[in-house]
């Protein structure tokens, strides 16, 4: 059996450290290292490392096991909150001792329009409700999108509606209600805290991909045409050429 | 490519000394609402501290459904309205409704704002300089609407003595105000006409609502009869009804008074300007007899 010179399980990560991937801007390349585990939605963390035993009334350790839940990829065209399908098993009757059964848990989608003040543009999206009472929670659509941290978020939708706001933000003598000069203010003043630079707010929810095709039209240049160059180089002989002759003066 | 370069994602994270913490605090630690919380049949052993659980492929995946939020009571919301909405309140009110009215109709149309820290400021500065009267071009309360289109269809009787010689002033149209119409008027709210109103009569009275509105009342002065008197009257004429309240009450010279014990009608429409003018009961004891 051929042995390689690194193990294959960590090409992925060799491959981050060179060619096009280790051009990348840096701070993109921190927002994807910094990875958190989303907040529990679907089930309730103990949130203690040590608890008292309800039974013996001893003290012991406990850990937080979450569920793993399936995204499916209609969630990241909508804002599902951080809902989605409870895949696995139950027990029939509610009776540890009777037939484990198939079942999937999936979240109740409704369609909304959700008005965005900094877009200025109403979306017709897919959401939950528990999306819905988060952004209530938030005071606003605005708000919920630029609070929440990808994680949580959990949609390619919200991430791409989150880059659109932060730019919007950041091109605000520009973009930022062009027509309204008061309305630019009062917005602008109500979402100050979240206004990031434009070179970072251009790579914000990128996916890899994305952020690879980005930085590679980025560094892309036309190649020059071979005759110009051979145009370029004759012309300059040419004047070399014309210099070095000795410049005959009439009186 | 996602999955994997998960982990390419995670090996990065050890390369990078530098963690940066986004400074915008997270708030979606709050409860989770409509939404299906599960836990496991088996527990799950307890691992190595920094060692992830070992999860039994089979007995770790079958769940027991604790709640569906969905079936919970719904609850409510609290808004502020941006302005006078019917059946609901004025400009800057706090109101508690249902969410589907708040999302679809008091949000969506404008009508309502989030009460956020910032929100709640604005109108309780706005609040508190529509109270000094500074500011300008202030309109009519919801409140004062709704007692100027009551003061519109009232009409005021007062009842004199026909053994004394009197003046009606001020205190004593404003006392039958409360009395007679539940509306508490203060003086300086109320013109009487310039001459002096002695004898019985039609005349009128003006209220001014909020120093912005002003209703003209039509009001009668009549002769002031006892409620014995009139129960008698009124049993001469019709005859078939026994007086039962003389019954009840043999020493009765007047019923109890309403307006005070029970809340009159016009407390909450009460402008919100003018504050309740000290009566004494010697005062009120004047006017009846």
């Amino acid at each position: 059996m051929p042995l390689h010179k690194y193990p294959p399980r960590i090409w992925e990560m060799l491959k981050m450290k060179q060619g096009i991937y280790a051009r990348l801007p840096q701070h993109y390349l921190r927002s994807l290292q910094e990875t958190r585990p989303p907040t529990a939605v679907h089930w309730k963390p103990l949130g203690v490392k040590y608890r008292l035993n309800p039974e013996t009334k001893v003290r012991e350790r406990v850990q937080d096991v979450p569920i793993p839940i399936y995204y499916p990829p209609e969630s990241q065209r909508g804002l599902w909150g951080g809902e989605g399908w409870v895949s696995g098993f139950k027990y029939a009757n509610n009776d540890k001792l009777s037939n484990r059964l198939k079942k999937c848990w999936k979240p109740q989608l409704f369609v909304r329009e959700l008005y965005s003040e900094i877009l200025d543009q109403k979306f017709k999206i897919t959401v939950t409700a528990r999306t819905l009472d988060v952004i209530d929670a938030a005071y606003g659509f605005d708000f919920y999108i630029l609070k929440t941290p990808k994680e949580d978020l959990n949609s390619k939708l919200g991430m791409d509606l989150k880059r659109a706001m932060l730019l919007r933000l950041a091109r605000r003598n520009t973009e930022l209600h062009p027509d309204d000069p008061a309305r630019r203010e009062m917005i602008y003043n109500k979402y100050k805290e979240f206004e990031i630079p434009e070179e970072e707010a251009e790579w914000v929810g990128l996916s890899l991909e994305e952020a690879v095709e980005k930085q590679r039209l980025l560094e892309h240049k036309e190649p020059t045409p071979n005759f110009i160059t051979c145009v370029d180089k004759l012309l300059n002989e040419l004047a070399v050429q014309k210099l070095s002759e000795p410049q005959v003066v009439e009186k | 490519m996602w999955c994997r370069s998960r982990y390419v994602l995670e090996g990065l994270a050890r390369e990078f000394s530098r963690v940066t913490v986004s400074p915008v605090k997270n708030f979606s630690q709050t409860a989770c609402k409509n939404t299906v919380v599960v836990e496991r049949w088996w527990q799950v052993p307890l691992s190595k501290e920094g060692r992830p659980p070992r999860l039994h492929p089979r007995r770790h995946r079958v769940y027991k459904l604790v709640e569906d939020t969905k079936h919970l009571p719904k609850e409510k919301m609290e808004l502020i309205l941006t302005q006078t909405v019917p059946k609901f309140g004025g400009r800057g009110d706090t109101v508690i409704v249902k969410k589907s009215v708040g999302r679809n109709k008091l949000l969506a149309e404008g009508l309502a704002v989030y009460p956020s820290p910032e929100n709640k400021q604005m109108f309780l500065d706005e609040k508190k300089q529509l109270q000094e009267g500074k500011l300008e071009g202030r309109t009519q309360t919801r409140t004062g609407e709704l007692t100027v289109k009551f003061l519109k269809g009232c009409r005021l009787e007062v009842g004199m003595r026909n053994n004394v010689r009197y003046e009606l002033t001020k205190e004593i149209v404003c006392r039958h105000f409360l009395r007679r119409l539940g509306v508490f008027v203060s003086p300086h709210a109320l013109t009487l006409p310039e001459e002096p109103i002695t004898r019985w009569g039609e005349y009128w009275c003006e209220v001014t609502v909020n120093g912005l509105d002003t209703v003209r009342v039509p009001m009668s002065v009549v002769n002031y009869e006892k409620p014995r008197t009139k129960r008698r009257k009124k049993w001469q004429k019709g005859e078939e009804p026994t007086p039962q309240g003389a019954e009840l009450m043999p020493q009765g010279e007047e019923p109890a008074p309403q307006g005070e014990e029970s809340t009159p009608q016009g407390a909450e429409l009460m402008p919100q300007g003018e504050e309740p003018a000290p009566q004494g009961r010697s005062q009120r004891r004047r006017e009846r007899s």
